[in-house]
Formats: C-alpha cells, sequence, structure tokens
C-alpha cells in the first residue's frame, strides 16, 4: 500500500489545525466578548461553510485561484505560487473550509465562564491580555481540545474541495479522501479499502483519545 | 394542520418518489455526454419514448452498475470498463464499439499556431491538465502521446489530473492550466463552443480510443427490455452515426 496519500493527509490536517488555532483564539474571544454593530453579518459568514456544499467552496475557489482572475494573478506576480493545484493552496482552502470548527466551539468555551473570573482577574489589576492567556484559556482547556481536533478530523474527511482544486497531483495535493476515490474509480477495491480501514481507525482512536481526556479534565473540574 | 392532513401530504410525497419510471435509463460517459443529449432528441423524435440520460465516469458508472443500479443500457468512453461488467455477467453480449474518439490538445490563451505538443516542454506552460490516465482512456492517450514525443519525463511534474474529462475541460477553460489534453467532442459541444483554441493531435500517437456500449441485463417480464434494446440499435444506425461524426467521432 502506497503510504503517502495518508501521510499528506495528516500534515495537511496538522497544519491547517495549527493556523486555524492561532487565528480563532483572538476570533473566537472578539465573537464571545467584543461590542460591536453587525456581529450577525460576520457569524453568518464564519458558518457559512457549515452549510455550503464543499464543491460550491472549491468551485469559487478554482475560479479565485486561477491564474486568468485577479486574485490568482496577483498572488502569481508578487509571489510566484499558484495556489491552484499546488500544497499551499490546500491550505488556505481547508482554513476557510474548516474555520467554523474551530471558532464555535473555542467561542462556546469562553462563553460558558463565569464572568466573576474575568472580573476577579481584572480587580486584581491584571490586564485583557494577561487574563485571556492566563485565566481564561487554561479554564477551557476541553473546548479548545475539541476545537482542534474536530477541524483536524474534518481536514482529514475534506474531499469535494480537494477534488475540485487539487488536480490529484501525488504528494502534492492526493490526499487519502481523493485516493480512495480513485481506486473506487479503477475498480480496485481492495486498495480503496486498505486506505479506508486506515482512515476509520486513526479516527477513531484520535477521537477516543480526545472524548476520554475531555471526561477525565471535566470529572477533575467537577470533583474539585 | 390536523392529523388526517399531514397524512395525506406525507402519503403525496411518497407517492412522487416512488412512480414507476417508464424512460429508458442511459448511464453515460462525460465524454459523450454533450452528443448523447442530441442523440436523445432525436431517438425520441423517432420512437415516441423517454431517455433519462446519468452522466459519470465510466469507472464510477461500472461500479454503480455492479451493485446493482437500476440501468438499461451503459454508453462508455471506453471498452475496458463494459468489458468489465460483461465478465461479471451484467450483459448477455460482449461490447460493441459504437464510435472512435479523438484526442486534442486545448489551451484557454495560446492561439493555435503557437500550440504544439513542443511548446508543453517549454516555460510558458506551468501546469498541463489531463484526465486521469488510470481511469479514463483520452488521459491513457494522452500520456501515450507524451511519451511517444519523448515529453513525458521532462512535464510529469506539470501534469494535474482531472477526475474525468469534463473537470479535465474545466481547469483548461478557467485558465488554471495553461494547456491539456482533452476530447474533440467535448471542445465541438455547444456549452464549450469558442472557449480558447485547440489542435487535433495526430491519431498515429496513440492507440484508438474505443468507444463501447453494452445492453444491460432485463428480466424476461421488463417492461423495458423491448425499449432498451430499441436504443440500443438506434446508437448503431446511420442517424445516430451521422451525429457522432459532428462531434469529431470517427
Amino acid at each position: 500500500m502506497d503510504w503517502q496519500p495518508l501521510w499528506l493527509t495528516f500534515r495537511l490536517a496538522t497544519i491547517t489545525s495549527l493556523i486555524l488555532l492561532a487565528f480563532a483564539l483572538p476570533l473566537a474571544y472578539w465573537l464571545a466578548f467584543g461590542k460591536f454593530r453587525g456581529r450577525g453579518i460576520v457569524e453568518a459568514v464564519i458558518g457559512m461553510p457549515l452549510v455550503l456544499p464543499p464543491s460550491v467552496i472549491g468551485f469559487y475557489l478554482l475560479l479565485a485561484f486561477s491564474p486568468s482572475y485577479w486574485f490568482g494573478d496577483f498572488i502569481e506576480r508578487i509571489f510566484g505560487l499558484r495556489l491552484v493545484f499546488s500544497f499551499p493552496g490546500l491550505v488556505i482552502a481547508s482554513v476557510l473550509y474548516s474555520l467554523p470548527f474551530m471558532v464555535y466551539p473555542i467561542r462556546a468555551g469562553l462563553q460558558s465562564l463565569p464572568a466573576s473570573l474575568r472580573e476577579a482577574s481584572y480587580t486584581l489589576g491584571k490586564s485583557e491580555r494577561e487574563t485571556f492567556f492566563r485565566i481564561l484559556l487554561p479554564n477551557c482547556k476541553p473546548a479548545i481540545l475539541t476545537a482542534f481536533v474536530l477541524t483536524f478530523a474534518h481536514t482529514v474527511g475534506e474531499f469535494g474541495v480537494v477534488l475540485m482544486i487539487g488536480g490529484n497531483i501525488p504528494g502534492v495535493t492526493k490526499v487519502a479522501s481523493v485516493a480512495i476515490y480513485n481506486e473506487v474509480e479503477a475498480l480496485n477495491y481492495s486498495a480503496a479499502n486498505q486506505y479506508a480501514l486506515v482512515l476509520f481507525a486513526i479516527t477513531f482512536v484520535i477521537l477516543l483519545i480526545v472524548y476520554s481526556i475531555n471526561n477525565n479534565l471535566l470529572r477533575v473540574r467537577q470533583s474539585s | 394542520m390536523n392529523f388526517q392532513r399531514i397524512s395525506l401530504l406525507f402519503l403525496s410525497l411518497l407517492a412522487g418518489c416512488s412512480s414507476p419510471s417508464e424512460k429508458i435509463v442511459v448511464a453515460t460517459a462525460a465524454n459523450v455526454q454533450y452528443v448523447m443529449k442530441e442523440i436523445q432528441k432525436e431517438f425520441e423524435k423517432e420512437s415516441g419514448k423517454q431517455l433519462q440520460l446519468v452522466t459519470g465516469s465510466s469507472g464510477k458508472l461500472t461500479t454503480q452498475i455492479r451493485e446493482g443500479a437500476p440501468f438499461d443500457v451503459f454508453v462508455s468512453a471506453d471498452t475496458k470498463y463494459p468489458l468489465e461488467v460483461f465478465k461479471n455477467g451484467g450483459t448477455d453480449a460482449a461490447p460493441k464499439v459504437y464510435a472512435l474518439g479523438t484526442l486534442v490538445l486545448w489551451s484557454k490563451n495560446i492561439s493555435e499556431k503557437d500550440l504544439n505538443t513542443a511548446l508543453l516542454g517549454t516555460e510558458k506552460i506551468r501546469k498541463i491538465a489531463i484526465p486521469n490516465p488510470r481511469t479514463a482512456p483520452y488521459g491513457e492517450a494522452a500520456v501515450q502521446v507524451l511519451k511517444s514525443e519523448n515529453l513525458f519525463a521532462s512535464v510529469e511534474k506539470k501534469l494535474v489530473y482531472g477526475e474525468s474529462i469534463a473537470q479535465t475541460a474545466q481547469y483548461i477553460t478557467s485558465g488554471s492550466a495553461e494547456a491539456g489534453f482533452n476530447a474533440l467532442s467535448i471542445v465541438l459541444s455547444p456549452e464549450m463552443k469558442g472557449q480558447g483554441h485547440y489542435i487535433i493531435i495526430d491519431s498515429a500517437a496513440y492507440k484508438p480510443i474505443q468507444q463501447s456500449a453494452i445492453l444491460l441485463r432485463h428480466s424476461k417480464d421488463s417492461p423495458k427490455k423491448e425499449s432498451s434494446k430499441q436504443f440500443y440499435d438506434f446508437l448503431f444506425s446511420g442517424k445516430a452515426q451521422e451525429i457522432f461524426k459532428k462531434y469529431g467521432y470517427k
């Protein structure tokens, strides 16, 4: 069995999740506690990937990344990089596609913390930044872990978008879900089955670990 | 709304989905989808019977047929897949070639006079789109052409693989790939007419793309047994062959 598509899938999922974590922390904080107009619009935009068919996202990204349109042309002229059919392109697409899976759980986690926690910290003279990193974040570890794993798993399960903009290049854009599809197309069911089994097993183990950790964390908190 | 009304609504929804179709269902390979629309019109006019086209890649359709999809005729992009169905007992008669496909090199922005296979090796071309050669006959033919001109090793890194002939066409017409290989039938279809420029590849450079069709097995008392046979025969009639020719098949 060729392990490259699986390795590529997990590389893509890891990079995507790390980038999204960095973006989502301030974004979730802003959504949870910020006071601003047009909140509904921001929330709707972030939530779009939840409801849009992946083919819609893939189709628009294919046009956006193509050097025949202004965005792709701009990127190609400035960075000499063509996003369509490339790994960086897949990363950008996955970041957009998995955005709500990272932002929503973290926001919910932040909002569920008692307001007194923040207020006590402010009263003790701590800044907003210090309160966020040293009080709020450590207290919503389960939410952050859940968000990270959901994002990771969602990226592993990504298919439609990659199929649209990937171009199926071995080692670059041929991720495991596309490899499975290809093997079925080629009537090579045993290879498809091998990939599918590995994905099945790995995702199950990941989720199992996360829920065990989360249950432990919550139990500790409840008993203390 | 009272209970009766709700159940009535529910029943009518159910009735809507389960009404048996008398239409002849034709599993159609992506590269023949446009020409089949025209053949469909002609056949419906002549026979008074109705067709329903289901489009997909030949590999996917074959899998679906093996799993019992309710198709009556399978119009494939090659002979390999229908042969697979035949070997598995999905049909009584061996596949029959209804048309020979023609390969073209196609580009959105490069004009006909500059377009040739040697250009693919130059820096002007960063990406070349071809249908997946493992599953699509036109992709296989494209690889044969590149190999016969000793270009394959130098352009392999530029190749991007479309899932089907249609997706490859999308890569080319959106300009995501500077050039690519495709079927003449797609380039000549009304939907794609005027989109970019193309040259026809010398047919000596690749093995003939033999596109075959099969009549799928029906039970003895199936109401569609006769009409499906009628459509299958129509594919090989002079009238249908004339339409295939118009779309660049041989």
